[in-house]
């Protein structure tokens, strides 16, 4: 492997294993996420899709393997943190877009985002002065003070997409980000989505089924059994 | 008849399943079971307590019987918060199964059936636990010294009260569950359990105005007047106080709320006030019967302090009064605040299966479960800590002259008290702290 290549690995997994009981939901998994790349992880249900964001992103410690992600102060072995510390790196380093946004029901949308700042130590005012800028590049000028069920679906996973960078983090992981959308909307999302990120210059993993979703990203890994089966570039 | 058990059968047989296998995850039904424990206990305990006065027929019973009537209808609020927190509960956890069934074509007499016989089944069995424990704790409560004597054999109520307890209980919670379940059966697609702020009419303002400056006016003029009637002016006037406060309860839960809303710069306490702000009356709901007490105490507690100071110029049964209005109050504000606690636990336990996804979305996104739980103490503590300091201001301004006195002299009876609800702040705190285990069960991948 080049040492251009290793510099511009954001995300590297090797050999990471899951099991959970005696199901083995990732066998061995090797993949090198390149900065600026937005990569599709797709696969039928029971793959392993979900549980290779889940060990990518530090929500589970992998059984067996690395995973190492690149930040600025140096690479960490995100296998290796303890509950506390992967909870730290999420909060400060990466960003999450979930199926059906789940967002805080109470909260505005301009609270919502500035919750991710406030939680990295942000002040208030400087968290909502910045939530309001992100929430108006994806369109949600006039928005900010309604509530989430004040929002169309489209309209709060665009509230979703604006919390998981507004703190700029590494990565961005979203799981099935358009999977409760229209196909009209679910495009429209993805597009958002897609151009914020590489706008920002950030990382994007992004597990779905759809494949409409995974067309629109630049990568496209697909699994099998916990295995990676198939590594396509979509474009370049 | 064939066709009537046709018809309850196959859900029978279903709800058994459910039951049998909610035992996997024990929280979501042993809590509601546990919830019906306390309340029966409590219940029957507050009951045989008051029910033992009934004993006496001189004079001075009456007021005895008066005040006891009084603990109990003071009781009375936690109390069916507990119960209602236990049955929404079991109707929550219910609900999406319910819902599930519904989707698949189960009938609604089915999801009826099956809903009345898992809240009624979980009911009567806390129920009967909460018989035994009542039981258990009786020959302790027998030693409580009320007019000189402890309670003794008075304590025990007819057999058949205890008997027919996990019945009422049963059939309280079955049409508990039948209230919410209405929601179900119309609409599979679940529920909302959360209310609009209550908005603050001026005819609300000038009623409690009005109600309150009767209440002081009478209870100036109830010194000059026998025991018997003093003591009744004095309850009238509280439950006319009481009334007011729980009518403004809500509205002041909800200013505060918002306005902390406005000022939070964590985002734990941001998520807490916001939470409050939406639903005002629910959080009246678990801790009104703090700042009520603590209403009562400083009233109740200074006018028995005074009688207390003043015990030397008092002879015969009347000597009794004022420490057993003193005992009594201290029974009534710990019992109430263990009621407070379990309905607060209760509440909290099922707020944290209500909304596992959106808790487990912000742990995903880096916040920790200890300042999750902050949070979630928060919404409960501090407007239970600002509703009791209010409370308690209310109870000292409408009998300021009778604090300042019972302050000077007989310190130790209201600091005892004012002690008393401080720790019950404290129990509810400990109740809560209690459900950091539901909430690390829930954010365990």
């Amino acid at each position: 492997m080049s040492d251009q290549h290793s510099d511009r690995v954001a995300l590297r997994a090797r050999a990471v294993t899951k099991r959970y009981g005696t199901t083995t939901a990732l066998a061995g998994v090797d993949l090198d996420v390149l900065a600026g790349e937005s990569v599709a992880v797709m696969g039928t249900s029971g793959s392993g899709k979900t549980t290779l964001l889940h060990c990518l992103a530090g929500i589970v410690a992998p059984d067996e393997g690395q995973v190492v992600l690149s930040t600025s102060s140096g690479p960490v072995r995100v296998d290796s943190l303890n509950e506390a510390g992967r909870t730290r790196l999420r909060r400060e380093q990466l960003g999450f877009v979930f199926q059906e946004g789940l967002l805080v029901p109470e909260l505005t949308a301009v609270e919502n985002v500035a919750l991710a700042l406030m939680l990295r130590g942000e002040k208030r005012r400087a968290a909502e002065q910045e939530a309001a800028r992100w929430l108006a590049a994806l369109g949600l000028a006039g928005m900010e003070q309604r509530r989430i069920g004040q929002l169309s679906g489209g309209q709060a996973q665009r509230v979703a997409i604006a919390r998981a960078q507004v703190a700029s983090p590494r990565v961005v992981f979203a799981d099935e980000p358009t999977g409760a959308l229209d196909s009209t909307t679910s495009a429209e999302v993805m597009d958002l989505l897609l151009a914020s990120v590489a706008s920002a210059g950030r990382t994007l993993v992004v597990v779905t089924h759809d494949e409409d979703v995974a067309a629109r990203c630049s990568r496209v890994v697909r699994l099998r059994d916990g295995a990676v089966v198939s590594d396509s570039r979509v474009r370049a | 008849m064939s066709r009537l058990q046709g018809a309850t059968a196959v859900p029978a047989r279903l709800t058994w399943l459910l039951l049998r296998r909610g035992w996997d995850s024990p929280a979501g039904t042993l809590l509601p079971v546990a919830a019906f424990t306390a309340v029966t206990a409590l219940s029957l305990t507050v009951v045989a307590g008051a029910w033992s006065f009934w004993r006496w027929d001189d004079d001075l019973a009456v007021a005895y019987q008066m005040l006891a009537g009084f603990a109990v209808v003071l009781l009375l609020m936690p109390l069916m918060a507990l119960a209602g927190s236990a049955a929404r509960l079991s109707a929550r956890r219910r609900d999406q199964r319910l819902s599930t069934l519904r989707l698949l074509g189960a009938t609604p007499w089915q999801v009826r059936v099956m809903s009345l016989l898992e809240s009624s089944g979980l009911a009567a069995l806390g129920a009967v636990a909460g018989v035994l424990v009542h039981l258990l704790a009786g020959p302790l409560v027998q030693q409580v010294p009320f007019r000189g004597e402890p309670i003794g054999a008075a304590y025990w109520l007819p057999v058949w009260t205890l008997l027919v307890a996990p019945l009422v209980i049963g059939l309280l919670a079955a049409v508990s569950a039948g209230i919410s379940l209405q929601r179900v059966v119309v609409s599979p697609l679940g529920v909302r359990t959360r209310q609009p702020a209550p908005a603050l009419s001026p005819v609300r303002v000038a009623v409690a105005v009005v109600v309150l400056t009767a209440t002081f006016l009478a209870l100036r003029a109830a010194g000059g007047l026998g025991v018997a009637v003093g003591i009744a002016i004095l309850l009238g006037g509280f439950a006319a106080s009481m009334a007011v406060l729980n009518l403004l309860g809500p509205w002041v839960v909800g200013v505060l709320a918002r306005w902390s809303r406005r000022t939070a710069r964590s985002p734990e306490l941001l998520l807490a006030a916001a939470g409050t702000a939406d639903a005002p009356k629910a959080v009246w709901r678990q801790v009104g019967a703090v700042p009520l007490l603590g209403f009562v105490s400083v009233v109740l507690g200074s006018g028995a302090a005074l009688m207390i100071a003043s015990d030397g110029h008092v002879s015969g049964p009347e000597r009794f009064l004022p420490q057993d209005i003193r005992t009594g109050l201290l029974i009534t504000v710990v019992v109430s605040f263990l009621v407070v606690a379990c309905s607060v636990a209760v509440n909290a336990a099922a707020e944290v299966y209500d909304r596992a996804d959106l808790y487990r979305s912000l742990h995903k996104l880096g916040m920790t479960p200890r300042s999750l739980q902050r949070s979630r103490s928060a919404s409960v503590m501090v407007p239970l800590v600002w509703m009791t300091v209010l409370g308690t201001l209310a109870g000292s301004l409408l009998a300021f002259p009778l604090v300042g006195m019972a302050l000077l002299s007989d310190p130790v009876t209201v600091l005892v008290v004012l002690a008393c609800v401080v720790a019950g702040v404290l129990v509810v705190a400990v109740a809560l702290a209690g459900t950091r285990p539901v909430l690390a069960s829930v954010l365990r991948p």
